[in-house]
């Protein structure tokens, strides 16, 4: 696909026996958000982590900048997750370090940019993510949606033009998710940056996407925009968006 | 009194904002003074002339002036909009300098809440181990096997070795010292007495507080963090029942095994030295070791043992509880629950020691 920024093509992984991906494919398109939705435990947490390399795919490629990063090595794959910035959902800040530091430690480990600068981007970072002044608070003193901004701020600190986002809204009160959509947003629309961002809140799904995937057990059962979700007759994504329940509750970990 | 005013280049990016940032800060600028930066002309920032922005505004705000930005409009007025927060001055920090007696007033207060805390769990631990099974208010025996498990008999090996290897060493040294008085034999007497009054116990509370305290801080502690403790304080149990109780008490039965174990360990220790090293029969070697046994001495590390079990448990858990902060503060409990263990035993051993002292005397 003409400018996308990162492509998955026909992707399968497996834990063990369980196969969780099943022939996933789709495309990231540069300077839009793209949702990955689906049901919890269809696989899109797993999606996210083959597609910064924290995992390998069974079969199938992901292709940035023009390479299947299954073939890279150490330091290309060092280097395209430089690329790539990553907020995890329980924001995966170093307890043993206050806010600023936190921020601060891709700026001093990878030393890319002037000394003096580094607590001035780690204030304007936070700026970003409405945490200004947050600098000297510990993780354990923040909330949960203050520790999500945080560990946004540190994903945007080295200016990845993508950023994965994985639940951001989970577990927040309405309001404070909200706030967190208007973020994503702006840090979209002014600085350009490309989300990719699993949720199943469709709140912030409706406030925020330009493109959507839904997964169900590990398939991709729909690819398209929230037009495309109003007139699909995918019958799982209309279940999805009507917030209607199955006539059992599937078990996942059988 | 006027500002200065400054016009910000049509591209802001890292070399023109150093560029500004050096201009900005060669000039004097008066106390009170206002920085206006013309931003006009400026059609780009990025992300690191941004904080050059930042980091002039800073400097401004530690000389008492302040940054002005003015004429922005477009995408770089909706991005000054979104760092505007960075830009504002920051807000003074409190003083963390205390005078001497609000630092001894603190650190008593804290070491008294402390004090409190630890008095109440023992309370309660003795209480939930001790009389509360009694009155058929519930233990978890089940869990009391596992904890014998895991506290004695997976430590027997580390215990017997250690304590083993101690009276291998002391019967070298010892016998270096007496072998020009021809009484070589008296080794065995002080290995015996050694072991059985000091030696023993303490070699393997030692271990048992690296071991075994060290692992009820981690799992107490890792346990708060992750609200599994508010949890069961939530479905209205006991954590003192539910948790400490059962350790406690299984620490209070091994400890005095893992002695005996660490005693007899320590007399093989030194009889390899006696029999292969200094030549004698074992029967001799075995039949001194005994006439050396006395009564009084197998008591004072055996009692010993009992108490060393209950600080330990009680250290362990009492710092596991008190927490605070996630896995930084659980590394940190850990380390400072095997400091006071082994501070605990020397004073408990001292305690033992005097009392004994004048006791036997």
């Amino acid at each position: 696909m003409a400018g996308a920024i990162i492509e998955v093509e026909n992707l399968v992984t497996h834990y063990g026996e369980k196969k969780i991906l099943d022939g996933v494919s789709f495309a990231v398109p540069a300077g839009e958000i793209s949702l990955v939705i689906g049901g919890s435990g269809c696989g899109k947490t797993t999606l996210l982590k083959h597609m910064c390399g924290l995992l390998k795919p069974t079969a199938g490629r992901i292709i940035h900048d023009g390479r299947d990063i299954a073939v890279l090595d150490e330091d290309e794959m060092a280097r395209m997750q430089r690329d790539i910035g990553i907020a995890f959902q329980s924001s995966g800040l170093l307890n043993s370090m206050t806010v600023g530091d936190n921020v601060a430690l891709p700026l001093r480990e990878y030393g890319t940019c002037d000394k003096r600068l580094i607590n001035a981007i780690v204030r304007m970072k936070l700026s970003l993510v409405g945490l200004a002044g947050a600098e000297d608070l510990m993780p354990d003193e923040l909330s949960g949606g203050m520790r999500k901004r945080a560990g946004l701020a540190r994903a945007i600190a080295l200016d990845p033009p993508l950023v994965y986002f994985d639940e951001p809204s989970a577990g927040l009160d309405p309001i404070m998710a909200s706030g967190l959509d208007e973020v994503i947003l702006k840090l979209k629309r002014v600085l350009g940056i490309t989300f990719v961002i699993v949720t199943h809140e469709l709140q912030s799904i409706r406030k925020i996407a330009d493109r959507i995937l839904m997964l169900d057990e590990g398939r991709a059962v729909f690819s398209g925009t929230l037009e495309d979700v109003e007139r699909t007759d995918v019958e799982r994504v209309r279940q999805f968006f009507e917030r209607r329940p199955d006539a059992y509750i599937t078990q996942r970990n059988v | 009194m006027s500002d200065v005013r400054v016009a910000c280049p049509r591209v802001l990016d890292v070399e023109t904002g150093r560029a500004l940032f050096d201009a900005i800060s060669g000039q004097r600028i008066e106390q009170g003074r206002i920085v206006a930066l013309d931003c006009a002309e400026t059609e780009t920032v990025d992300s690191q002339g941004g904080a050059w922005l930042i980091a002039i505004a800073e400097h401004l705000h530690g000389r008492q002036s302040d940054l002005h930005i003015e004429g922005a409009h477009g995408d770089v007025a909706e991005y000054l909009e979104l760092v505007a927060p960075g830009l504002a001055p920051m807000p003074a920090k409190e003083r963390a300098d205390q005078g001497l007696f609000e630092e001894i007033g603190h650190y008593t207060l804290a070491w008294g809440g402390e004090a409190r805390d630890f008095l109440n769990l023992c309370i309660d631990a003795l209480y939930w181990t001790i009389i509360a099974p009694f009155e058929g208010r519930g233990f978890r025996w089940g869990l009391l096997i596992e904890e014998i498990h895991e506290m004695g008999a997976r430590a027997v090996r580390i215990v017997a070795l250690m304590n083993f290897l101690l009276g291998l060493i002391i019967a070298m040294l010892s016998a270096k010292q007496v072998e020009n008085f021809g009484v070589t034999i008296y080794v065995a007497d002080l290995i015996m007495i050694g072991f059985a009054r000091e030696l023993a116990s303490i070699m393997t509370a030692v271990v048992v507080s690296a071991r075994t305290g060290a692992a009820i801080t981690a799992e107490i502690s890792t346990m708060k963090v992750q609200e599994e403790i508010d949890a069961l304080r939530g479905m209205g149990l006991n954590v003192t029942q539910f948790l400490v109780a059962p350790k406690l008490l299984a620490l209070i039965i091994v400890m005095p095994c893992l002695t005996v174990i660490g005693l007899i360990a320590g007399i093989m220790g030194g009889a390899l030295w006696g029999v292969f090293i200094l030549d004698f029969q074992p029967s001799i070697w075995f039949d001194e070791t005994l006439n050396a046994a006395y009564l009084d001495d197998l008591m004072q590390g055996f009692l010993k043992s009992f108490v060393f079990a209950v600080a330990i448990a009680l250290i362990g858990c009492h710092n596991g509880l008190r927490v605070e902060g996630g896995s930084r503060g659980v590394g940190l409990m850990t380390t400072r629950s095997v400091v006071m263990d082994i501070f605990m035993i020397i004073c408990i051993d001292i305690v033992f020691a005097v009392i004994f002292y004048y006791l036997v005397a």
